[in-house]
């Protein structure tokens, strides 16, 4: 077992650094500098503040800087965008936003996706299964932008503006939702006011992949051995689908929710910018628009460890709970 | 040709009736791809005004305020060149620069323009007095109105209530007359304009009639154009991405799958890597690094040239997708009799590699071409959207963004146009991916 967690994590650390390589390289390719200065700036000014930056030492020193810094969580670094702030504190400062998002949604999207492919399977084949299915395809074939867009306007620009007494929902912005220490509690008035119609938007958009996702294994499910037992012996049909199927098909349906897992943490980078939530997909997006390289580099380095973290972590748990997977 | 209609899997796509009615729009699509890519519908064409801003299309009746103020909007545009034109060096030519699309400034002496638009002045004029009028019992109302509202806090002053409600149904029913006098005075305004700049007739007018039928954008550009010029950018990127996508993808899958060892280690290296940064992310460095370049960003001059960061970006993120899935295959296949029989016969492993395992492997690269090239599509949208995708030339995915501030002001032609053009397309493909899975791989779980 320890040979076998040893061996993921050797092999995954090449693919660690990597990851950082291929960033720190790409950013490399344009000179930053520039855009930081004003227009009647000189030679001096350039030179300084290419010295500043630390873009003046060899490309093998500034990837080691970088390279430690991720490894030891040394995010002191200043943003050059955002003057006086550090880049550990804009990832501290911005998990929690994106995280308010996504997770809910996570959760949400995969429970409601579940049950409506379980509807989908107990009738597959007739008319609930075949208009559960346009309709996921229809939603696919919908921009994820048409449906920030209306959703927006509809559920909280439209009330906002005509000054309707139903109107729950922020037409954008973030308030902190709970505070720990002096002052703190916690106020799920103001999740429902800020984050609610962003995780509504996000389970709507995946809800037509999941749900097709979850059918297609619902279906495959069906086909197994052990239903054909289940009918013989004479189970109900809901009882087969509910109590049989379900356990055994939740094994796809983890694998999926921990394949995304790692991916929350960047929360929704569109929803973010839409919603203007000072969330990690925006900060890393208005880093990469305003060439703020030690805010992308960090946020890659930490990205790349969580995912990294992850997918050990997965195939870790299939080995402790499934004895069928060898450990070679 | 022939082998293909016997095969049965292709039989079995054709008599799809869904996945032929998806093929046929997919063509109508390209059809006018190709049209503008022919040189059709050029990037001028896009950014020439055809209206006054924020025309709507076809079905949406104008009120008469509305069209009064498009009216000396284009009276007030055509006058102030009329006064010019006299003193430029070629009147005609500037008279014409105040053109819209077809719609040219008729073709009379520049004094007979002069009477024409002081006439127009006069009929405008005639048309403000009856809409003013109009105007101050719509206030009164407003106002009576306000005034119920803060009557009905209180208490027992239901008898007042009643008397101003009175009032307002009379006044009310003062308005028609004003508005039925407020049309009369439209449709004379009207006449004058069409005397100013005629409505082009014959191929000119079908023309014109194209640009305007869907309204126009915040610039008073012809959102149709926009639309249909898109239609290529997305058949560009999305036919561009998936062909390299799948290519790369299937090679370097089929070499991983094939060979094993060291090339399985190095393809399956690359693609962790990949995998592990953000796809949005990624994406967005990687046009970072053409961002300073002039030759990529100069779309005035060569707009094919400014999809290049665009088209680099996508290929070099999704053929990961298709590499696991052809590498997955590749491992099956190769495992088969037919490639175990060409190995004893003696017949080197690339060779096997390229005559007997990828041709069997085509099937799952028709499924990645249409599953790639929705994808494609897609991003574009979100990366235009994120200022990172297609610059100086329209995309459904900037047309979408740009129209996100008329939303609020409940003009939604834009936005739908390009949502609609868009959801037709990706929407084709989808139903033909599914029917190519289902004829080729009926196996598979999504």
């Amino acid at each position: 077992m320890w040979a076998f967690i040893l061996r993921k994590i050797l092999y995954n650390i090449p693919v660690y650094i990597g990851a950082l390589l291929l960033v720190f390289s790409a950013l490399r390719v344009d000179d930053p500098v520039n855009a930081y200065l004003g227009q009647d700036a000189g030679p001096e000014q350039y030179e300084q503040l290419r010295e500043a930056m630390g873009l003046n030492d060899p490309l093998p020193v500034q990837f080691w800087d970088y390279f430690t810094s991720s490894i030891t969580f040394n995010f002191e670094e200043e943003s050059w965008n955002q003057k006086g702030t550090s880049v550990g504190e804009i990832l501290r400062r911005s998990v929690i936003p994106s995280l308010s998002i996504t997770l809910p949604a996570l959760v949400l999207s995969t429970v409601i996706g579940v049950f409506i492919s379980l509807i989908a399977a107990y009738f597959r084949g007739r008319a609930p299964d075949r208009v559960l299915m346009v309709v996921a395809v229809l939603g696919m074939s919908i921009s994820f932008l048409v449906y920030i867009i209306f959703g927006q306007f509809f559920f909280a620009a439209v009330p906002a503006v005509n000054g309707w007494a139903f109107a729950p929902f922020a037409v954008q912005g973030y308030e902190p939702w709970f505070a720990f220490g002096e002052g703190g509690g916690f106020f799920p008035d103001r999740w429902v006011e800020y984050c609610l119609l962003p995780v509504m938007i996000s389970v709507v958009v995946s809800m037509g992949y999941d749900t097709r996702f979850y059918r297609a294994v619902m279906v495959e499910e069906t086909g197994r051995d052990y239903i054909i037992t289940a009918t013989a012996k004479g189970a109900t049909k809901p009882k087969i689908m509910f109590v049989h199927m379900l356990k055994n098909a939740m094994i796809p349906v983890i694998t999926r929710v921990m394949s995304t897992l790692p991916f929350t943490i960047i929360g929704s980078i569109l929803l973010e910018m839409y919603f203007n939530i000072p969330g990690m997909g925006r900060e890393v997006i208005s880093a990469i628009t305003n060439k703020d390289f030690p805010v992308i580099q960090a946020f890659v380095g930490v990205f790349a460890l969580i995912f990294i973290v992850s997918i050990i972590l997965t195939d870790v748990l299939y080995a402790v709970f499934d004895p069928r997977v060898r450990l070679s | 040709m022939k082998r293909l209609i016997k095969n049965r899997a292709w039989r079995k796509l054709f008599r799809n009736r869904l996945a032929v009615a998806s093929m046929f729009v997919v063509g109508v699509y390209f059809a006018v791809a190709l049209f503008s890519f022919a040189g059709g519908i050029t990037r001028q064409d896009t950014q020439k005004r055809v209206l006054p801003d924020k025309f709507p299309g076809w079905f949406e009746q104008r009120t008469l305020d509305d069209r009064a103020l498009d009216a000396e909007w284009l009276i007030e545009r055509v006058a102030a060149r009329i006064e010019r034109a006299p003193e430029t060096e070629d009147p005609r030519r500037t008279l014409d620069e105040v053109s819209l699309g077809e719609r040219r400034v008729a073709e009379l002496s520049i004094d007979e323009l002069q009477s024409i638009v002081d006439d127009a002045y006069d009929r405008l004029d005639g048309l403000f007095e009856v809409l003013d009028e109009k105007d101050f019992i719509l206030d009164e109302v407003l106002d009576k109105q306000i005034s119920i509202e803060r009557l009905q806090e209180r208490e027992g002053m239901e008898s007042r209530i009643a008397e101003l409600n009175a009032e307002i149904e009379e006044l009310k029913a003062e308005l028609p007359p004003f508005v039925e006098a407020a049309a009369v005075e439209m449709e004379k305004v009207d006449e004058v304009l069409l005397q100013l700049m005629p409505m082009p007739t014959g191929l000119d007018g079908f023309v014109y009639g194209t640009r305007t039928f869907l309204g126009s954008d915040a610039q008073g550009r012809s959102i149709a154009m926009k639309a249909f010029y898109s239609t290529r950018i997305a058949f560009q990127i999305g036919l561009v991405v998936a062909v390299v996508c799948v290519i790369i993808g299937t090679l370097a899958g089929a070499a991983a799958g094939y060979f094993g060892g060291w090339v399985d280690y190095i393809v399956m290296y690359v693609v962790s890597v990949l995998s592990s940064i953000p796809t949005l992310v990624l994406l967005g460095v990687l046009v970072y690094m053409f961002a300073g370049s002039t030759v990529f960003d100069n779309p005035a001059e060569k707009p094919g040239l400014a999809l290049v960061p665009v088209y680099a970006a996508m290929c070099m993120t999704y053929w990961i997708s298709t590499c696991r899935v052809i590498r997955g295959e590749v491992m099956r296949i190769k495992e088969l009799e037919y490639v175990q029989a060409a190995t004893t016969i003696g017949f080197t492993r690339p060779y096997i590699l390229l005559r007997h395992v990828i041709p069997n492997t085509a099937h799952l690269m028709f499924i990645n071409l249409s599953l790639l090239f929705i994808g494609a599509i897609k991003s574009e949208v979100i990366l235009s959207f994120l200022g990172l995708g297609v610059k100086g030339q329209p995309s459904w995915g900037t047309m979408i963004s740009q129209a996100k501030e008329d939303v609020s002001t409940y003009f939604f032609w834009e936005v739908g146009t390009a949502s609609l053009m868009m959801f037709g397309l990706v929407l084709a493909f989808n139903i033909l991916s599914d029917a190519l899975q289902d004829a080729f791989d009926p196996k598979h779980v999504s």
